[in-house]
């Protein structure tokens, strides 16, 4: 499953840019791991994540430590299965997941690479929202679609 | 012991999180290294300086074949360079003829010299124009400087002139102020300097001044400068002057052939035969 979404985002997402940023599925799904599953299984999946990911950008190292950060820092937000949480609680942990670990793979690649030749802060804050705004979007519509049976029946 | 395991399960999350971290810092610290790459470019200077050093050796071998073309090329643009600088020459030697206001040159014709023969005693110069151009023998041959000579022999393209620095050529002149006239003819020796006999003592001439054809020359037109005085020595009865030549025999390239003189009648009542007059 994470292998697909890799390619999905590589060959998909990574295409549609608004404003020089794009929607990041593979992030969403990492947040929705880290949601739904325990904290080292996350930070395992956004390693593994990393991995993919680095093997179809060439850059290995770098994507590898921002998926392993975000998933974990995600993973802050995992609403174990025997918790009473509402579901409107569980979606706005889904989405506070998606925001972060966006925010926080995005603090990570602005700091190891820079393509569009822009300052790093301006990435980070600028394009950093940007793409948490777009996941969020992204986000939502899946939740909408089918996330939302799988986040509260886990 | 215990307490380090449990320090290990408390804190497992943490420690996989720094695990995966590290892991991910080798593999950056690999990729910074960039051995491929280093070996890449190693491989490419390698084979660069092999290539460099071998072709370096090929071309002493191609050197000769190089130089030949090399040469042959210098020689087709050597000798355009000199056609297009005698052509140049010429032009502007023909241009300056023609410029000259003193001399109305619409009658004459223009020609080259093609050919030379200087000494200290007999001279000649060959032009390239000859009786299909309207050349006749005994035509006067000058440049604005002065006079040059006269026509001696004419073929088809070619004439052939016999110059004021030869031994056997005579022409009456005369001073331009105090009208005196002599004879020039040139004994040999310098080119610059031909000598006027037969001038009175009683004459007033003077250094420096000019000497021009006399209308009593059988062959040559009235006026042409000949050339100055540059010295005057006295004799018993005449003057034995030597004078400085107008032309400049050394540089002389394109000159001007002047139309015969001849008149039938004056001949007639003077009674010169054509070899009698042209020797003045």
């Amino acid at each position: 499953m994470l292998c697909i979404v890799s390619l999905v985002q590589e060959f998909g997402f990574a295409h549609v840019t608004f404003f020089n940023a794009s929607p990041d599925a593979v992030t969403i799904f990492l947040a929705f791991i880290a949601v739904t599953f325990e904290r080292n299984t996350s930070t395992s999946f956004g390693f593994a994540a990393g991995v993919i990911s680095g093997l179809l950008s060439g850059n290995m190292g770098l994507h590898m430590l921002a998926r392993t950060t975000g998933s974990f820092i995600a993973s802050y937000f995992h609403t174990p299965n025997e918790s009473h949480a509402t579901v409107n609680q569980r979606n706005r942990r889904f989405y506070s997941a998606v925001i972060m670990a966006g925010l926080c793979t995005n603090v990570v690649l602005a700091a190891g690479e820079n393509p569009l030749g822009v300052s790093p802060l301006y990435r980070i804050f600028v394009f950093g929202l940007l793409e948490s705004l777009f996941n969020l979007i992204l986000a939502i519509v899946l939740n909408r679609l089918f996330l939302r049976q799988l986040l509260v029946y886990e | 012991m215990r307490k380090f395991s449990t320090l290990i399960i408390k804190y497992n999350t943490w420690l996989l999180f720094f695990l995966y971290c590290a892991i991910a810092f080798l593999f950056m610290r690999l990729q910074q290294d960039d051995v491929q790459a280093e070996l890449h470019t190693g491989g490419m200077e390698f084979s660069a300086f092999i290539n460099e050093h071998v072709m370096s050796f090929n071309s002493l071998f191609t050197m000769k074949r190089e130089n030949e073309r090399m040469m042959r090329v210098n020689t087709d643009l050597l000798s355009r360079v000199l056609s297009m600088e005698t052509a140049a020459v010429d032009k502007r030697n023909r241009r300056k003829i023609l410029a000259d206001t003193t001399l109305n040159a619409s009658g004459f014709i223009m020609a080259r010299v093609v050919d030379r023969k200087f000494s200290d005693r007999d001279n000649m110069l060959v032009i390239d124009a000859g009786w299909r151009k309207g050349i006749k023998k005994d035509m006067t041959v000058l440049v604005p400087e002065g006079l040059v000579g006269r026509v001696t022999s004419v073929s088809e393209h070619y004439a052939r002139v016999m110059p004021v620095i030869h031994p056997d050529f005579k022409v009456v002149v005369v001073a331009d102020s105090c009208n005196s006239m002599g004879i020039l003819s040139w004994s040999g020796g310098r080119e610059f300097l031909a000598q006027v006999e037969h001038i009175p003592i009683s004459s007033h001439l003077k250094l420096g001044e000019r000497f021009v054809t006399s209308d009593f020359s059988t062959f040559s037109l009235r006026g042409i400068p000949v050339g100055r005085v540059a010295r005057i020595k006295a004799d018993n009865l005449f003057y034995d002057v030597d004078i400085w030549l107008g032309v400049d025999f050394s540089t002389l390239t394109q000159v001007l052939i002047a139309p015969l003189k001849t008149e039938q009648e004056q001949t007639g009542i003077t009674g010169y035969t054509t070899e009698k007059k042209a020797r003045l």
